[in-house]
């Protein structure tokens, strides 16, 4: 009757989030974490196998959607979480606070909160899903209890955190007053009408554009990112610059595109500065940031500000170009996921005696002590630059290029400046790791072999896309036709 | 116009009359009938640990607020109840078990929180 | 004089930008942000119910529930955090949140 079976896959994993939490705290033991964790990953990946197998069609009374756009974010979202627990797994397990069952478990609520935020058809489901996910984030960002970091990181991100999602609200209550409906499908029939532009419906738009764009941590809301990725946990940050990021962006893109597509001349410009700002802080502030989370941080900042890119110019009236920016944005954030991961693999191996280690120097000298973890670093740090043929060349080519048919050449000009910007830190970590000498301090632990495969599979995929892009193009083609047809 | 907005209110005075003068009575009766034995027991803190007496502003113990939290987030997820209450007649079985379905989920945060020992004082 | 719509707009706006201010100009106590916090959701609540009223549609009241829930639920969190705060800073004063700069 309400076809909930399309939702399976959250449904699934909601269950099986219920019963592995029981089973973390039934038995009165305190060396829970490694079983849970393996669970969770299991019940993601059961997860992940369930949403191939999804039809299409809206469920819940039009409150859930489940189309390609959704199934390729969900996919995405579920392996970018199941590979930053796999990079928790032996980091957490250094220190008592961290080796808590709950971790898995709080990643576990925070993949379903994604799937919903991807699935939503309606302000409410996104609001719901958006929450599920932030509120698990606010607790993994101070999970490490007695660092004083960390608990910092928790508070400043849960203060802005939920100022953002007011914002958002506001701006959604709004949204509904002046259209007097929250779905996604009736938004879109009403805004083509007469309302279209009135003022009231902008300011509303605006209200929610700043919230979202809090969550993905575009300028100007980008204050919290440095401060959050520096204090948290190297794996919670691992986890916050991927999947998360990843769903927000998805759903800014269907919330922007469908209900308020036709609003698309006033969020373009908008987009516009956005994007064009986060390139250019995300450029500039890392240069000078000696701890290398921090770096990573303005990283994500700048990457942002170029999958922007696509959504600016999927507002063109031209419906092959906004197709064609719509593919490219999704293009780039699957493959900034695989390389941000693999590249927070190498900083969560960083460890000196045992104790984790941030600063930029302490991987100097890395070439001749583990020459493994500096070419899988060389690989991610070269590919987020955009040297050819790595996968970060092709993602900011094909956003380049959907910038200039969409004549956006400014934006591309911008972008293509600031890369070359940005490759200067990239390329000074390279630097450091093969052409510094090993400092005082001594070498760097040996890394563990759960960090090795997330390194090796993220760094094969980084390096070798080029021979074989056409699957990851097709499903990009296939969930851009379900929105932006 | 403003009459007949004022009318719908005057139940409430009446309310508020009553009440007042069922309070003002109690305390009345209580001033001129009781007896008085002052002892320093009666002072003394008693159940919650708080002094009866003293300033507002000072500190107390954070473990209140893990009660306080506990409560409050079981109380408002009870206020589902209600709308579902008055319309089961109209969602039927998948509206009842959809409710189970919650319950459910809210029995299990609250398997986790005893387990924790978060409902021990000590 | 009637209560119209508007009024409900104008007492909502109000107590949204009262929650905003109270985030950003309150130098002394981290407490006195989640309480804006508060203010904020319920001014999105206010709204809510007094559209849904308005428009004669009912979705705007089963939004204001799910506000609420959550609402709470974010609460507990922001709390939560707080002492976990207190415990390694002693102290929640807004000024002293600054560990973390670049």
């Amino acid at each position: 009757m309400m076809n909930w079976t399309l939702a399976l896959p959250e449904a699934a994993l909601a269950c099986a989030g219920l019963a592995i939490l029981g089973a973390g705290v039934l038995p009165r033991r305190h060396d829970m974490f490694f079983p849970i964790s393996m669970a969770v990953i299991g019940a993601l990946v059961l997860a992940g196998v369930l949403v191939l197998g999804q039809g299409d069609g809206a469920a819940l009374a039009g409150q859930y959607v489940s189309d390609a756009f959704a199934r390729f974010s969900k996919v995405l979202v579920l392996i970018g979480a199941a590979l930053a627990l796999t990079l928790a797994l032996d980091f957490n397990q250094t220190d008592r606070d961290l080796a808590r069952f709950e971790y898995p478990v709080l990643i576990l609520f925070a993949a379903i909160g994604m799937m919903l935020m991807v699935s939503a058809n309606d302000l409410m489901t996104l609001y719901l899903g958006l929450e599920l996910q932030s509120l698990a984030a606010y607790v993994l960002a101070a999970f490490n209890r007695d660092s004083e970091r960390s608990a910092e990181a928790g508070l400043k991100y849960f203060v802005l955190g939920a100022l953002a999602s007011g914002l958002l609200l506001y701006g959604m209550s709004l949204v509904y007053g002046f259209v007097g409906t929250t779905s996604f499908d009736r938004l879109a029939e009403a805004l083509t009408a007469e309302h279209a532009a009135s003022l009231g419906l902008v300011t509303a738009l605006v209200f929610v554009l700043a919230g979202l764009a809090f969550k993905i941590s575009a300028v100007p809301f980008h204050m919290w990112a440095p401060d959050v990725y520096e204090g948290a946990p190297t794996p919670v940050t691992a986890f916050f610059a991927s999947a998360p990021k990843l769903a927000a962006v998805a759903l800014l893109t269907r919330v922007l595109t469908q209900p308020f597509g036709e609003l698309s001349a006033q969020w373009g410009q908008v987009l516009w500065l956005v994007s064009a700002g986060s390139m250019i802080l995300g450029a500039f502030a890392a240069i000078g940031q000696r701890n290398i989370k921090r770096l990573m941080a303005y990283s994500s900042i700048g990457n942002v500000g170029y999958a922007l890119i696509g959504l600016v110019a999927a507002a063109s009236a031209d419906p092959a170009v906004r197709s064609e920016g719509v593919r490219a944005l999704l293009f780039y954030m699957a493959i900034y996921l695989l390389m941000t991961i693999g590249a927070f693999a190498v900083l969560a191996a960083m460890r000196r005696r045992g104790r984790p280690v941030e600063e930029i120097e302490d991987l100097a000298g890395l070439a001749r002590s583990d020459i493994g973890m500096a070419v899988w670093m060389l690989v991610f740090m070269f590919a987020m630059a955009g040297v050819p043929p790595l996968a970060g060349f092709w993602s900011k080519l094909f956003v380049f290029r959907a910038a200039i048919e969409g004549g956006y050449v400014w934006l591309a000009v911008i972008g293509v400046l600031t890369s070359v910007v940005a490759a200067y830190y990239y390329v000074r970590i390279v630097r450091v790791m093969f052409f510094d000498a090993p400092g005082a301090a001594g070498a760097l632990d040996a890394r563990p072999a759960s960090l090795t495969v997330v390194m090796a599979a993220t760094g094969l995929f980084t390096a070798l896309f080029s021979v074989a892009p056409g699957p990851l193009l097709a499903a990009a083609q296939a969930a851009v036709a379900a929105i932006a047809g | 116009m403003t009459q007949p907005l004022l009318a719908d209110y005057f139940p409430i005075l009446v309310f508020l009359v009553i009440a007042g003068g069922v309070a003002a009575a109690m305390v009345g009766g209580n001033l001129l009938l009781a007896r008085r034995k002052p002892d320093p027991e009666k002072l003394s803190p008693y159940e919650c640990g708080f002094e009866p007496f003293g300033d507002t502003r000072r500190r107390f113990d954070v473990r209140f607020y893990l009660v306080a939290i506990l409560f409050i987030i079981f109380d408002l997820e009870v206020a589902f109840l209600f709308p579902w209450a008055v319309g089961l007649g109209e969602i039927g079985w998948f509206g009842f078990w959809s409710m189970m379905a919650f319950l459910l989920v809210l029995t299990v945060g609250f398997l986790y929180e005893w387990r924790k020992g978060a409902l021990e004082w000590e | 004089m009637a209560i119209t719509l508007a009024h409900y707009l104008i007492v909502a706006a109000i107590l949204f930008v009262l929650g905003i201010f109270g985030i950003f100009l309150n130098r002394k106590n981290v407490i006195v942000i989640l309480m804006s916090v508060e203010l904020i959701l319920l001014a999105v609540n206010l709204n809510l119910v007094a559209f849904s009223s308005a428009l004669n549609d009912l979705t705007g009241q089963v939004f204001a529930m799910f506000v609420l829930t959550v609402a709470a639920a974010e609460a507990a969190i922001g709390l939560a955090i707080v002492v976990i705060y207190f415990r390694n800073k002693g102290s929640i004063e807004v000024e002293d949140i600054s560990t973390l700069k670049g």
